[in-house]
Order: C-alpha cells, then structure tokens, then sequence
C-alpha cells in the first residue's frame, strides 16, 4: 500500500470531469484508489463520490493506493494532477 | 404486507378544500405526491417475490439510459462537438457509480422498496447535496443528476408496489396529489395503484377527470393549492361527488364518509339491476345507449353496465400508450373491440391528437392556442401516413364483422370529410386488391366545431352518422376554455346558444334521414339528458358507468314531455332561467329516483338544496359546514 500527497493545480479544482478523469484511471487498476481530503474519504472510482468532497483549486490531496499495480495507478494520477486534468484550455 | 403507511403522533390540523367534482365517489387513504409534477412514486413496498423482477427492470432501465446517451452522444458529437459530449460521459459515469447504484439495490434487496422510489430516494439526497454545494461547478452539475433522475423514472413506469388483493382495501389505499395529472399518468397505472386523485388544475371534462370516470376512480380537480397543503403520508378523504378534500379529518367526518361509502356501494348495486331494462321512455321512445370507452379492454365491461354498444372509442389513448403503435399493435387492439361487442355497435375515432392530448412523438407542443391548434383530423390529414395506417388497421380488425363505424373528429368543412372519405376509400380498395374482406362499415363525424353546425346539411349528405362532442361544441360557442378554472362557470352546457346548436343538428340530420348521438360528458347530467331526449337526439354515449343512471332517469320521463319542456326552454333567453325552469320542475323527481349523488354540487345553488327532500343520507347534497 503507498500513500502519497498531489496538489490540485487546475484553474477549477476537482469537478466533474477532472473527477471523470480521475475514475478513468481508477477504474482500470487492480488496486484499491481513495482519495483522501481533510479526512474525509472517497474511493476514487465512484464520480459521485469524488465529488461530494468538493475540492477545490489549491488543495492538497493524498491518495491511498493497495494493489498490485500501485505504483503505476498513481504515475498516471500525477501526471494527471500535472497537466491540470488536461482541461486548462478549457474555460468552463 | 402492503408497506409502511406512515403513522405519526403529533396532531394534524384539519384542513376542508373545495375544488371541481370530476369523476363521483368517495374514497379514505393516505396522500402519495406526484413529485416533479410528472412522476407518482409510491414509497410502498413489494411482495418479497418480486424483488428479483424489480431489480430487473432497474438494471434494465440503466442499460437502456446508457444506451440512449451513447447514441445522444453519437449525435452531439457529430452535430456540435467532441468537448461537448463528454458532459454525456459524466452522466453514464454517474449512472453506473456504485454510490447511486448500490443503495438502491440494497433498498430494493432489504428492505423491499419498489425499485422506482428507491432510485427516486437516493437521486433525491444526491441531488440535495450537489445543489447545496458552495461551489457553482458543482451546484451546476445537479443539473446533470435531475436529467438522469427524468431519464430513469420513465423508464422505470413498471416498477412499483403490487399490492396483495387483501391488503389493498379501497378505504385505506393510496391518494394521488398533484398540480397537474396527465392521462399518461392514468394509463399507467394497475389496478388498486390509487383509489383517488386531487389535483390543483384541472376540470370536469378534462381527458384525466374523464379517464378517472372510466376507471371509477374518485376525483376532485382545481383545488387550486392542494399540492402544497397536503404532504405525503397526511390522511384525505376525497369526496368527488362533491368536489370536496378533507385534509386529516376528524373522526366524525370519517364516520361520515364512511356511511357515504358504503350507501353509494348500495346504490351502484341498485343501479346494476335495471341493466337488462330497455332504456326506453314511459311513451316507448327508445333512445340508444352506448359507451364511450378508452382502453380496449373496457369492451368487457360495458354490456354489463347496459350498453348496447360502444358510441366513442378514443383511440388516441392506444396512441398516448404506445408511442407510435404498429399497424399489427392496432389491428389487436380494435379487433378485440369489434369482436367482443359485434354486433352491438362499435364506433372507432380515429386520433384525436392534440389539444391537452399530447403525444410525444407526434403532437405540437409550442402552441399559444392547443385546442385551436394542429389537432385530430388537422394531424390525420398533415400526417398521411400515420392516418392510412391507422385506416388500414381498422378495416383489417373488423373483417368478419357487421358492426363497425368509423368517425372522423373535428370536422370544420365539407372538403376535410371529402378527403377523409378519399383516403378511407383509398385504403379499402388497396387491401381489397390483396384479397381482405372489407366489412360493411359506416362512417360519421364529429360535429363539434361550430363551422360544422353552420354547414351541417352538405355535412349530413357525406356521412351516415352524427357525433355531437359537446365538450368542445360548447367550448368554441361559448369561447370558453373547457380547462380554465376562472370561466369554468362559463362552461354552461345548458346555454340558449348550445342548445339552439343541437336542435339544428338534429333536424338537418332527421332531414336526411341519418342518426345523432352525442358523446360529451353533459350526456350524464339527468337534466341535459331530458333536454337531449326532448331534442330529438337518437343515441347517448358516455361513461359506461353513468349508463344505468341514464337509463333509470329515461325510463321516468315521457318523450312528450320532454319536447314541451325543450318548447319551454328554447323560449327562456338565459341559461340562469333555463336552470331555474329545469331545477324546478324535475330536482325532486331526481332526487326520488335516487340518483342524485352522480349531480354536481355546484349545479344548485343554497335554495336548491333545501328544495330536496332526501331520502337517505347519500342525497344529502349539504356541503359540509
């Protein structure tokens, strides 16, 4: 199991498609994803979930990942959090 | 087990509204509320064994939602933009997220909730918190739940609590409250879902109070705010013979519509036993008495209630049901009428789309004027191919039979029935070429556009019957909007100008020798009957359930008299005096023959109602305090 801390850069923070992308890649792992946000806990491969924390720009996230591919699920998480959910052209 | 029927402690305030008597009877339960003004959902539970079939129709109901946003998805990307699709993968996510799905099958496995109120439950606290949210991305996305909550609740229409036959007794069953009900809604339902409506809108001869005759649900409509006095769970009595709902009654109005219930049971009995009488006047004038009906399988019923046939089948309700029905679903449903009621007349409408009558997939909805708007033959002529098929349908279910009308509705010129006629024609001889017998069949319209009573004997040389539709007749005369509460006192069917109407029907008709019958609901009023039978009127269609009450009340009077009492009345110049004349002379006899519990309150006025000498509680016309 690792735990490790990204920080939301996006001009929006976590909504619905960041939180899209981010099930996106959860979903796939065999490990177990949660994300984990001033204690509260949501399992990264539920959108609603994800939501219902309501992050916001700024903060700083850590996800606790338990599974074979761990190490993968979260290289691709942070790359994810990096390029801003790919979304930064987008002005919502 | 029938669910939880919510009990509660504190004391309720007693609360009397007054609306519109749409469809008699008296019924007991507890208020269901028709949430988002368009879906009932009932918190009922289900009979253990049905919970694999409720889970079913869930899990078929989100395949079937994915189903539809890939291909919406298909089409928007096409049409707009990939970016713009993707908001459709954020909903086919959050309809597969196990946050959504998981309690509503732990709901449905556990604790036996129909699958519709426990997906309708948990949308709603989901929703609840993404409006709540500070954060207007967020807030906004409640949009997309509220999309999946519409998407997935009409898909789930088959899901909800069947109730056990002992449980659901129909003093204690469910009461529907709404601001609008649809006919869609009606149609929906089983058997024993509800047993009353009260809604804010609506009036007497709306399609759902009409429906809600039919079906022998109690109605009262335009109560204005009942939506929002009443909350699920609250006891109600609905009285609507009356137009009256009790909001947590006292236990002496419970004793009291209890008595009405069980006397108004008696009476319905009453009635069932003059069914095999001749509906025939004291001087041997017999006028016809037949059903209009909207669902083919109330063919069964109305011979028992005393009809000699069928006068008015909606077909639009087939419609309404269906969607867009198959030529082979259509053939199903009118032969079973044909077959079960030859050869007792059986009069086929053909769609009568539009006005408050929407089809989806069809009707006009952005029309500032509906009922003047592209409606019934209006469509049938625009939409040709959906006219011939229905045609064809017809003419197909009725081979073998000797009892088939066929009638056209909203006729307004001579060259609309012209080109029905040619397109009928048309139809027939295409399907005698590929070796169908053609029954013997007639064919009549509706006359009930006032251009039509104006043209009426070029109309008579056309057709081989009348249908007088009052509802609208009487709506285009008067210029009164039949669904608007504020002129509903306008609605008068008893207007010097209506009855003038009719009379000039009936003697261009008489003149060539062609039958008239009237199908609007002022049929079922003993006094409209009276005036009706003295105008020379030869058929009456109506509720199946008015018939034997119709019959009761012809078989008291004589023709002749009737014809003087019309002689009087066309002299009378308003309809205040025409109802004076007619209250006067006849309540009494109304109110002996016993069947004045099918009269609507808001026809006497005070002095009236001490005029009636009841004879047994049910009469008693007293509106309460």
């Amino acid at each position: 199991m690792i735990l490790r801390s990204l920080t939301v850069i996006n001009k929006t923070g976590i909504h619905a498609r960041p939180a899209m992308a981010i099930v996106e890649i959860a979903s796939r792992a065999a490990s177990s994803v949660t994300l984990i946000c001033g204690g509260n806990r949501a399992n990264a491969k539920s959108i609603l979930n994800l939501m219902t924390l309501v992050i916001t720009p700024g903060t700083q996230v850590q996800f606790e990942i338990d599974g074979s591919d761990e190490d993968e699920v979260f290289q691709k998480l942070e790359k994810l959090f990096h390029d801003r959910f790919n979304e930064d052209h987008y002005d919502p | 087990m029938t669910g939880s029927t919510k009990t509660t402690t504190t004391r309720k305030t007693r609360l009397i509204l007054t609306g519109v008597p749409a469809s008699p009877g008296f019924a007991m339960g507890c208020v269901q509320v028709l949430v988002n003004q368009e879906f009932s959902v009932s918190q009922e539970c289900i009979l253990p064994e049905r919970v694999p079939k409720e889970l079913s129709l869930f899990q078929k109901a989100i395949r079937q939602s994915i189903r539809d946003l890939e291909s919406a998805k298909q089409n928007i990307q096409k049409r707009v933009s990939k970016e713009d699709a993707r908001i459709l993968d954020t909903q086919m996510m959050m309809l597969q997220d196990p946050m959504l799905v998981d309690p509503v099958v732990d709901l449905v496995r556990r604790e036996h909730y129909n699958a519709r109120w426990a997906f309708h439950d948990r949308m709603k606290l989901l929703i609840g918190q993404f409006e709540q949210s500070p954060e207007v991305l967020w807030r906004e996305r409640s949009a997309d739940l509220s999309d999946l909550y519409n998407r997935m609740m009409n898909l789930l229409v088959e899901s909800g609590p069947v109730m056990s036959q002992e449980g659901a007794s129909v003093e204690t069953g469910a009461i529907l409250i709404g601001h609008t009900l649809n006919p869609s809604h009606l149609v929906k339902l089983r058997q024993g879902q509800a047993t009353a409506f009260a809604t804010d809108t609506g009036g007497r001869t709306s399609h759902v109070s009409i429906l809600a005759r039919a079906l022998k649900i109690p109605a009262v409509a335009g109560l204005a705010d009942i939506s929002v006095k009443a909350e699920a769970g609250d006891f109600m009595i609905v009285d609507g013979s009356n137009g009256i709902v009790i909001i947590n009654p006292q236990d002496s109005d419970i004793r009291k519509y209890k008595a009405k219930i069980e006397a108004f049971r008696r009476q319905e009995q009453e009635l069932l036993t003059t069914r095999r009488l001749d509906p025939q006047t004291l001087d041997g004038k017999y006028i016809k008495l037949m059903a209009n009906i909207e669902l083919p399988m109330e063919a069964d019923d109305v011979e028992a209630m005393g009809a000699t046939g069928i006068g008015l089948y909606r077909s639009e309700f087939l419609f309404i049901q269906k969607g867009n029905p198959s030529c082979e679903e259509q053939i199903e449903a009118y032969r079973y009428i044909i077959h079960r009621m030859n050869p007792l007349t059986a009069t086929i409408r053909t769609l009568d789309a539009g006005g408050d009558k929407i089809i989806p997939e069809l009707s006009a909805t952005d029309e500032a004027n509906p009922f003047m708007g592209w409606r019934s033959i209006r469509v049938c002529l625009d939409k040709e191919d959906i006219f011939k098929n229905q045609l064809r349908a017809i003419l197909q279910a009725g081979e073998g039979s000797t009892n088939l009308r066929i009638m056209f509705p909203m006729i307004s010129s001579v060259q609309e029935i012209q080109r029905a006629k040619t397109i009928l024609a048309g139809v027939a001889k295409a399907l005698t070429d590929q070796g169908v017998q053609i029954p013997h069949y007639e064919v009549g319209i509706m006359v009930e556009v006032p251009a039509a009573v104006i043209m009426v004997d070029e109309l008579a040389r056309e057709v081989d019957f009348f249908s007088i539709g009052t509802n609208d007749l009487i709506q285009f005369t008067l210029a009164v909007d039949r669904s608007n509460e504020r002129i509903a006192s306008m609605f008068q069917p008893h207007h010097p100008a209506v009855l003038r109407m009719i009379h000039h029907v009936v003697q261009a008709a008489h003149h060539e020798g062609i039958t008239v019958s009237v199908c609007g609901e002022m049929v079922t009023e003993p006094l409209s009957t009276l005036l009706l039978v003295g105008l020379g009127i030869d058929e009456l269609s109506m509720t199946p359930w008015n018939i034997m009450e119709c019959k009761k009340f012809i078989r008291s009077i004589t023709y002749e008299e009737a014809r003087e009492t019309v002689h009087e009345v066309m002299s009378l110049p308003n309809t205040e005096e025409i109802n004076r004349y007619l209250k006067k002379k006849y309540l009494q006899k109304i109110s002996d023959l016993g069947i004045s519990s099918f009269i609507v309150t808001a026809d006497f006025n005070k002095n009236d109602r001490a005029l009636i000498k009841v004879k047994d509680h049910i009469v008693n016309l007293d509106v309460l305090q």
